[in-house]
């Protein structure tokens, strides 16, 4: 079939650096094509310069089977290529409909027409399969339904391309199944889909045809028949990946090191209890909103909670983030851009910023010792940076993953909560932070996992506790570590069968 | 112009007389005052001698209230005039920020039958007003600058401004115009805003811009004050005098002293609120005709005649 | 494509950092030749001095402003707060009544305490009373200039002892080793600024705060106690900047300090501190704040521009400077 839109030997540069060398690429009506690769393998370079957000420094682009080159994104929408991006780019105080319409209003003698927006926005959520509000404010919506209104706000231009930037990292299954039939329902038109994704069991879910790209180069492009996941993570790292978890420790131990008695997180969470172990890794699964990370955030103070926490068997209460560091306790927030790192300062004042005291002579701050620490973190936890002065927001999420742990790690904590460690990570960093994870609990340490990943939590920890619309709903133990055990606990499927999985094993 | 002075005279004649009780009628008057916030050590006297002048007319009219509001800003003013309004005021008498913004506001005022007096700055329309107590700016600049052309004779002056507004304006091309034909010539002049530290500042540049300064006209006791400590600072021996202007009571005493620098100042005196004040009043409580023009004229103030320009008590 | 960086490329870094900071230097100079083209008298020894001299208020309260501003905050009422200050500390020493040096030992703690307090009470109703600093200090400013108003009567207020005045003016108009005293003044204010803000965890904890709160908080910075700190320090500025300029008139007026806090942030932003937080520039701050005064004293030592145009040329040099700015960080 003639190819809709064509890449021929794309390559970009920025300055001396090549982030993109001679990809080809193309694209048929009616199919979905993913386009797989490591964080800082061009995915995104290559999808702004498909969308025309960034001109190309070598190659051509066609468009059925013409020459073109776009003066920018608004020209590249005129021609039916439409990018929906993976940060939520909408006004948050306008509604639904003025946001479809920001920017191109419809006009009725020369005021803007609300009824007939509205109207269409109706209309349009309504083939996306959603009964959105059209004039509900954005910001009373939910992530999922932000992201649909995003999605349907691309597709209100004539389409022909409709490009996804990792479209569920911020949803949940279930909200990620109903993109997968919009994007199902887009293909059934006629229209070629481009998608993005780390998860590579999406990809296998929802693509035809898959493109791998590694370090700015194509690597291959394969039909979806016959190509599974564990081969597509190989051909992104160029290694084998059938080792993505290490071997858990045999650390894990039933002496209690933490305990929580009834904890409550007002709006949040109810009557959460639950224990840790000296050298374990304590998984906490359940779907987004099940209140995992309001449940920590009130142990380690950073949010109002009450309930009895117990550490090493005394009883311990913490105003603020600082006492729970003080007691040897640190939370890697699931946002790291926003609650993690200053991404506007450098790696050196983002790691030693929780440990500052460490460094410290006297009143004053021992830059060398600062420098010196900056090495090592760089050194043992793999940090890549092209420039030692780069600032935190200009690393790569695998990177600032890596920094954030090292930076907790000055705090030298017995207790490490971390929050999402894989978000937005590509896979061959993924690896390394479970091999970090589980050297933590090999030295002794205790380790919770809060993810909404279950191969994470199967892969990587001892036992997982799951929660369920703020209350702790079971826990699975390591001999019955699967996808179904956890599922049932945190959607409440089968109660029956939860209850006994919860009875059986607490 | 006598008969202007006659008339006060004897408006604070009538007033002296109701002070003492002598003509006191029962009637119940409300008089609603609007003047500038004292921002400003010129309008601070103003505050002080309509508080003053307020206290003393209640006790001599059994039966007056005098509210005073005052503003920080021209717009605020004209909101101020409203509240006045609203409460049914008989009077209103005015020292306005800007006479053109408040013409037609107080037209209104007008209209609902209320007596209206302004004070220093005249409205637009004169028929609005039923007395003004004039300040005489241009009259104001052409005493400093014949004060120049007197004692001077030749030689190079530099200029301070105030803020610039009508007044001001007034003031600075009448004491150019007096200079004409004169060997007094007017070699720089700069905005410093009614402000010492401002006059300071400038002062501190016009002595590093220009090695001879035979005199300066600083325009604004305030303003002179900071111009001495530059000239101090700088040990020039060529600047024979600084003339200020107002009346504050640190220059007066100055000049009451023989300061050679402060030889003389040019009177401008806050207390004008003060007169206004009290022939309104009178209007109210005496059947003399008070309606008409009152101008209080600039007046140099030098040594002969500071004592009756002195007032210690004031805060200005 | 991306690869593990050691020690070796430190040097270039320094380097770039130093291009940063070095340009609201850069804008200096060019103003500095742009006056010497202008006037020729521009360039003396003593019209220099005299600017740079009476640039250590701004100077010195801008310096606290460049905490406060980098640590995410905001402080108007800077100005009204040197007014009353001083305004007090005037009616101190008048009732002290001495001529001696401790009665003015007394009169200046009497100001230091106060605008530290002043200080500390915008911090507190910051932090406690979870309110924008905009509003709360543009509160506060209304309170302090009232309360200065209120003590002066609407007048002014003077320092009455001729000897106490006298044996207070050198700290305005004296200098040691051909250096005025005021400049001195706001170059160790300034420095011990540097170090707080560089080099001590606190300044650090600045700089967290002001770039992200939420960053800050979940790194165990305590950040009510820092950011009431930072107002604290901005209040000691203004005691410190108001020690200076009481000697050089004695006196202090209900216009004293208008739009001071209006030029120190302008001091603080041209010398490249970010006006949303998270970085601050010491020596910017205090080169803004010189050039600010440059600016005023090239508009009256020039001939070209009409007394009604200077608010305008000024405006606009003031723009261009940040221009330059920006093009010098633009071309790194």
């Amino acid at each position: 079939m003639e190819s809709v839109l064509r890449a021929e030997n794309i390559s970009k540069s920025f300055g001396p650096i090549e982030v993109l060398s001679g990809i080809s690429l193309d694209l048929k009506p009616g199919e979905v094509h993913a386009v797989i690769g490591e964080n800082g393998a061009g995915k995104s370079t290559l999808m702004r310069i498909l969308s025309g957000h960034i001109a190309p420094t070598k190659g051509t682009l066609h468009l059925n089977g013409q020459p073109i080159t776009f003066s920018g994104p608004v020209d590249a929408e005129s021609h039916g290529i439409v990018l929906v991006h993976q940060e939520i780019l909408l006004a948050p105080d306008l509604t639904v409909a003025q946001n479809l319409f920001l920017g191109r209003e419809i006009r009725r003698f020369g005021f803007v027409d609300d009824k007939a927006m509205r109207e269409r926005t109706r209309a349009i959520l309504h083939e996306l399969g959603t009964g959105i509000d059209p004039d509900r404010e954005v910001s009373r919506l939910s992530i999922a339904d932000r992201q649909l209104v995003q999605i349907a706000r691309a597709l209100l231009v004539p389409h022909k391309v409709v490009a996804f930037d990792e479209p569920t990292a911020v949803l949940t299954p279930v909200e990620a199944e109903s993109l997968f039939e919009i994007i199902r329902k887009l293909r059934a038109q006629g229209v070629a889909v481009l998608y993005i994704s780390h998860r590579l069991n999406e990809v296998k879910a929802v693509s035809d045809r898959v493109t791998v790209l590694r370090d700015g180069r194509h690597i291959a492009t394969r039909d979806i028949e016959g190509l599974e996941p564990l081969e597509m993570a190989r051909l992104m790292v160029g290694r084998d990946m059938s080792k993505l978890y290490p071997e858990k420790p045999a650390t894990a131990s039933d002496q209690p090191l933490l305990s929580v008695r009834d904890m409550a997180v007002p709006g949040y969470v109810e009557n959460a209890s639950f224990t840790l172990h000296r050298g374990e890794i304590l998984g906490f699964g359940g779907l987004i909103g099940a209140g995992r990370t309001e449940l920590f955030e009130a142990l380690v103070g950073l949010r109002p909670g009450h309930g009895t926490v117990a550490l090493d068997g005394k009883p311990m209460h913490f105003r603020d983030a600082r006492e729970a560091m003080a007691a040897g306790i640190v939370y890697l927030s699931e946002d790291r851009k926003g609650k993690g790192l200053l991404l506007q300062q450098n790696l050196r004042v983002n790691l030693t910023l929780a440990a500052l005291e460490k460094f410290s002579r006297g009143s004053f701050i021992d830059g060398n010792g600062e420098e010196t620490a900056l090495d090592k973190a760089i050194k043992d936890f793999d940090i890549r940076t092209r420039r030692r002065d780069l600032l935190a927001g200009q690393l790569s999420g695998g990177n600032q993953q890596k920094l954030l742990l090292a930076k907790m790690m000055l705090v030298e904590p017995r207790i490490v909560i971390i929050d999402e460690p894989t978000r937005g990570v590509d896979i061959g960093t993924k690896e390394q932070i479970y091999r970090f994870i589980a050297s933590l609990a090999a030295e002794g340490r205790a380790v919770v996992v809060i993810s909404s990943e279950m191969q994470e939590l199967i892969g990587l920890c001892h036992r997982v506790v799951v929660m369920r619309n703020g209350r702790v709903a079971g826990e699975v133990a390591q001999a019955d570590l699967s996808e179904d055990s956890i599922v049932y606990l945190a959607t409440g499927v089968h109660e029956e069968r939860a209850a006994e999985i919860a009875a059986g094993h607490a | 112009m006598k008969a202007t002075v006659l008339k006060i005279a004897m408006a604070a004649g009538l007033m002296a007389g109701v002070a003492t009780g002598a003509m006191a009628q029962q009637k119940n008057v409300t008089i609603g005052v609007s003047i500038p916030a004292a921002t400003h050590g010129w309008t601070g006297g103003v505050v002080y001698h309509a508080q003053e002048t307020a206290k003393q007319l209640e006790k001599g009219y059994p039966g007056l209230k005098v509210i005073v509001k005052t503003s920080p800003d021209g717009a605020s003013q004209a909101n101020a005039i409203d509240d006045l309004t609203s409460q049914k005021v008989d009077a209103l008498v005015v020292l306005p920020f800007n006479s053109d913004e408040l013409t037609n506001p107080m037209r209104e005022v007008k209209k609902r039958g209320t007596f209206v007096t302004i004070v220093d700055r005249g409205l637009k329309d004169p028929s609005i007003q039923d007395i003004y107590v004039a300040g005489n700016n241009p009259e104001f600049g052409r005493v400093a600058g014949k004060y120049f052309v007197d004692n001077l004779k030749q030689g190079n002056v530099v200029v301070f401004r105030g803020i610039p507004t009508v007044i001001d304006e007034e003031r600075v091309t009448n004491f150019e115009k007096a200079l004409e034909g004169s060997g007094v010539k007017v070699i720089d002049k700069q905005y410093a805003n009614w402000n010492r530290d401002d006059a300071f500042k400038v002062m501190q540049d016009y002595l590093a811009k220009h090695p001879k300064i035979d005199a300066v006209w600083a325009s604004d006791d305030d303003m002179a004050l900071g111009v001495m400590e530059a000239i101090r600072q700088a040990k020039r021996e060529d600047i024979k005098f600084v003339l200020g202007g107002a009346g504050m009571k640190d220059m007066i005493k100055k000049v009451m002293d023989g300061d050679k620098m402060i030889p003389a100042d040019v009177s401008y005196p806050p207390s004008m609120i003060s007169t206004a004040l009290g022939v309104t009043a009178a209007h109210f409580y005496t059947n003399a005709p008070m309606r008409g023009t009152y101008t209080l004229n600039a007046q140099l103030i030098t040594k002969d005649n500071a004592k009756e320009h002195y007032f210690p008590n004031s805060p200005f | 494509m991306t690869e593990t960086v050691l020690r070796s490329s430190a040097e270039k870094r320094r380097f770039n950092i130093d291009m940063r900071a070095l340009s609201p230097f850069i804008a200096l100079a060019v103003l500095i030749m742009a006056g010497a083209l202008i006037n020729p008298d521009f360039l003396t020894a003593s019209n220099l001095l005299n600017v740079v001299t009476r640039s250590a208020f701004i100077a010195i309260i801008a310096v606290g402003a460049t905490f406060v501003i980098a640590g995410g905050g905001l402080d108007l009422s800077v100005g009204s707060m040197a007014a009353l200050t001083a305004g007090v500390m005037i009616l101190t020493l008048n009732n002290l009544g001495g001529g001696d040096v401790g009665t003015l030992a007394l009169g200046m703690l009497a100001a230091i305490a106060l605008s530290a307090a002043c200080g500390l009470a915008n911090g507190l109703i910051v932090t406690f009373g979870r309110i924008e600093p905009f509003i709360v200090t543009l509160g506060t400013m209304g309170i302090f200039r009232s309360l200065v108003i209120w003590l002066a009567a609407g007048g002014t207020i003077t320092m009455r002892n001729f000897d106490l005045r006298e044996l207070y003016r050198p700290v305005y108009f004296g200098s040691v080793f051909g250096i005025p005293v005021p400049i001195i003044a706001f170059l160790v204010v300034a420095a011990i600024g540097a170090l707080i803000l560089y080099r001590t965890s606190f300044g650090r904890h600045v700089v967290a705060l002001g770039s992200n709160e939420d960053v800050a908080r979940y790194s165990g910075v305590p950040i009510w106690r820092v950011r009431t700190l930072t107002y604290i320090i901005q209040g000691i500025c203004v005691g410190i900047a108001v020690l200076v300029y009481v000697p050089r008139l004695g006196s202090a007026t209900p216009t004293t300090g208008l739009l001071w806090e209006l030029q120190a942030i302008t001091a603080v932003v041209i010398g490249g501190t970010a006006l949303k937080g998270g970085i601050g520039r010491i020596w910017g701050t205090v080169v803004g704040a010189v050039i600010l005064e440059l600016v005023a004293n090239i508009m009256v030592l020039s001939n070209f521009v009409s007394e009604f145009l200077v608010g305008a040329v000024q405006g606009a040099i003031i723009i261009i400077a940040m221009l330059v700015q920006r093009s010098v960080h633009r071309g790194r």
